[in-house]
């Protein structure tokens, strides 16, 4: 009687960002995590979160993989959406990057310089905090808006004097460009996570949810066990090069968690947007709104820890 | 592999010894096991309280301040380093929290120097407000880490005692098990060894000599089977059995018996058998009150014989008479040799016309079947005399003696005659 033995397996589409952070994803699949749980999974690869989150919200898929930032932003404009759990972050994976020429030693030095940032992102965000750990605000330095891909060509070619980008193009500009480029230590001063997102979720959903979670469960306690294969893993499934992986690796922390720093980081990544960009977004939501427990009190309790 | 029974006892008692010392390892183990997830739980509680007190301090000073003092947050901050430094070993989920603790320690660090060392002098409240915040986020994140550690480590706490109890029970069962086996097999090694000594003993008793063969082959009781089975070897040889021996005895006795109550000549019945079957016929129609009569014959001129012919022909002229008579008288009838050239015949339940019948039977046998000596007939007669058991008879004897008149009158008459005697001893009949 197979239907006693083998689980009723949900098929899922998810949205999945092709950058070492989305690493459980691949582990999962590569250890065969999700065979055990309820659901057959189909990653669609994109190109960032935000890529992912509108695949999410056009119902293209059924879950997506989408950093804070991404969420705090998108949560101004929509509303039905919700985070199911954070499964890896990195304190390290925006960088700041100038023209070792221009003998920019710390951030004070870009007041009134040329900054290529991301719109609307991450990129904007540390850069506004960086500003403000040195007492400047973003009106103390000439503003350049780029997408990722074309952030290390502005630098090459002079458009401006410093780059905010996040990995792997940090990674790249310093391997095309060596000693003409310098990274400055920016460790520690923003947290980037990355997160499991869906509509806001029926109980289907979030049954689905729960068996995704526990494939990313799977996965996580994989890589703590073998970070060599897991390593491994990940650069055959995203085809990098072994290097930018080294380089990365140390800066990321891969585990669940729904918690009150996530609330924190998305609220204040949400009013840092509407007091930078008044123009186009009103109040900030309450960001709990935008976190759903269900799913991962069933398969680790002990990793939500919200303040009610 | 035939192990001694010394040896088996010294592997059974080596054995249990080092179960024994598995179980206490076991047990030390589990305990081992049991001690780390405490130190772990007890590791996450000190990292909670730590991040607590962190928090409380950061929400309570005014960290902006020019004149502010970094040294207690930096005595803090260098106690949390300390601390999470001297983490215990942890398993790899509460690693992985345990990594993002440091990172997150590590990012407060950053930024809270990284505002100490221009006190933000140039910001607004807003952005000040921002980076505290930010700041508190962050030991936020640390504390609930350490409570999803410290949860962990519970968890642990409980799985760890109940998978050593459970070790350790099977460890224990398993302990019971081999040492129940160990001397169960001993045991039965002992008991049915000496079952089959005891029962090669009783088979030993009985005249049975065979050989031990032992089930359960041991050193010790190989060589007492050896023993045994040696010994066994030369009593079998040397003993003869009770059974045996009463056999042959009884076999010996017949043959004395017969030899005894056979004359070694004529090959019948002698002097003392004929008494013996006399005496035995005479009592019996003493109650029967049947009738018994006696034949004694004489060979005729014997003397005459043995003088002519020899000793060897007469002693054959003996030998064909009693053919003839054993050949003529009845299956009932006793025929003995008396003495010399006499023999007497007892018909047991025969009167006096039976008996006659028998004598003339005889005689007519000894005249068709004549002896030969040197191809020249040799005639042969007897005188018989005939006596049956009347009132006056008090036993056999005188039942011989009237026979013996009785045969003398015959012998006077002529021989090669028939004579009866009567009640007052006279012949009452010729033949």
């Amino acid at each position: 009687m197979p239907s006693l033995w083998h689980q009723k397996h949900y098929p899922v589409t998810i949205a999945v960002s092709k950058t070492p952070l989305s690493s459980p994803f691949y582990i999962a699949k590569a250890i065969n995590a999700f065979d055990k749980t309820c659901v057959d999974v189909e990653y669609i690869a994109v190109n960032g979160g935000i890529a992912a989150f509108e695949k999410v919200m056009s119902g293209e898929v059924d879950f997506g993989t989408s950093s804070d930032s991404a969420i705090a932003f998108q949560s101004l404009t929509h509303h039905n959406f919700v985070t199911h759990t954070m499964f890896s972050q990195s304190d390290n994976d925006i960088k700041l990057i100038t023209r070792s020429s221009d003998q920019i030693k710390s951030v004070r030095d870009l007041k009134g310089k040329k900054v290529g940032v991301i719109k609307k992102s991450a990129s904007e965000y540390l850069l506004s905090t960086l500003l403000a750990i040195e007492g400047l605000t973003i009106a103390d330095v000439d503003l350049h808006y780029y997408t990722p891909e074309l952030l290390l060509q502005s630098l090459r070619d002079l458009e401006v004097d410093a780059i905010i980008p996040w990995e792997p193009y940090a990674f790249q500009a310093s391997k095309l460009l060596g000693n003409k480029i310098t990274t400055h230590n920016t460790k520690n001063l923003s947290t980037l996570s990355f997160n499991l997102i869906s509509l806001t979720p029926n109980n289907l959903l979030v049954e689905k949810a729960v068996c995704i979670i526990k494939g990313l469960q799977i996965a996580i306690n994989y890589i703590a066990s073998h970070p060599q294969k897991s390593k491994k893993i990940v650069i055959n499934q995203l085809n990098l090069d072994p290097s930018f992986i080294d380089w990365v690796w140390p800066d990321y922390i891969f585990k669940l968690g729904l918690n009150q720093s996530l609330i924190l980081n998305l609220q204040s990544q949400a009013s840092w947007a509407i007091d930078t960009h008044t123009t186009e977004y009103s109040a900030p939501p309450k960001s709990e709104k935008f976190i759903d427990t269900r799913a991962l009190l069933q398969v680790e309790p002990g990793a939500v820890n919200l303040m009610h | 592999m035939k192990l001694s029974l010394l040896h088996q006892i010294l592997f059974f008692t080596l054995g249990s010894c080092l179960l024994f010392t598995i179980l206490v390892f076991s047990i030390l183990w589990s305990i081992q096991a049991v001690d780390i997830t405490l130190k772990r739980e007890k590791y996450a509680h000190k990292v909670e309280d730590r991040t607590n007190i962190l928090k409380q301090f950061i929400l309570s000073e005014d960290i902006y301040s020019s004149n502010y003092n970094t040294n207690n947050w930096l005595t803090l901050e260098n106690k949390f380093d300390n601390l999470l430094q001297l983490a215990p070993n942890l398993t790899p989920q509460q690693q992985t929290i345990q990594n993002s603790i440091v990172s997150q320690n590590k990012s407060v660090q950053r930024l809270f120097n990284a505002i100490n060392e221009n006190k933000l002098k140039n910001a607004n409240q807003a952005i000040k407000k921002h980076l505290k915040i930010r700041l508190i986020t962050q030991l936020e994140a640390i504390r609930t880490d350490s409570i999803q550690l410290s949860t962990i480590a519970n968890e642990d706490i409980q799985s760890v005692i109940k998978n050593q109890i459970i070790f350790v029970l099977l460890v224990l069962i398993l302990i019971i098990l081999a040492l129940v086996y160990g001397a169960f097999r001993l045991t039965t090694v002992f008991k049915t060894s000496l079952n089959e000594v005891k029962k090669a003993f009783k088979d030993n008793h009985s005249g049975n000599f065979q050989n031990i063969h032992f089930s359960n082959h041991t050193e010790e009781f190989e060589s007492i089977a050896n023993a045994f089975n040696a010994m066994n070897k030369k009593l079998s040889v040397t003993t003869v059995s009770l059974e045996s021996m009463k056999k042959i005895v009884h076999e010996r006795t017949c043959k004395l018996e017969q030899l005894s109550n056979t004359d070694p000549l004529t090959q019948v019945a002698n002097r003392r058998a004929l008494f013996e079957r006399g005496n035995a016929e005479f009592s019996r129609i003493q109650r029967s009150k049947n009738e018994l009569t006696i034949i004694l014959l004489d060979c005729d001129l014997f003397k005459d014989i043995n003088d002519e012919f020899g000793h060897v022909f007469g002693d054959k002229v003996l030998k064909h008479l009693s053919e003839i008579c054993t050949k003529e008288i009845r299956n009932i009838d006793f025929f003995a040799r008396y003495g010399g050239e006499e023999f007497i015949i007892i018909l047991p339940d025969s009167d006096l016309n039976g008996a006659i019948e028998t004598a003339k039977r005889i005689q007519q046998s000894l005249t068709d079947q004549r002896l030969k000596f040197e191809d020249k007939d040799v005639p042969l007669t007897v005188s018989m005399g005939i006596s049956t058991v009347t009132s006056k008879h008090e036993n056999f004897e005188q039942l011989i003696k009237d026979a013996d008149i009785a045969m003398y009158k015959a012998k006077t008459n002529g021989r090669n005659r028939i004579e009866i005697a009567d009640e007052t001893n006279t012949i009452i009949k010729k033949a």
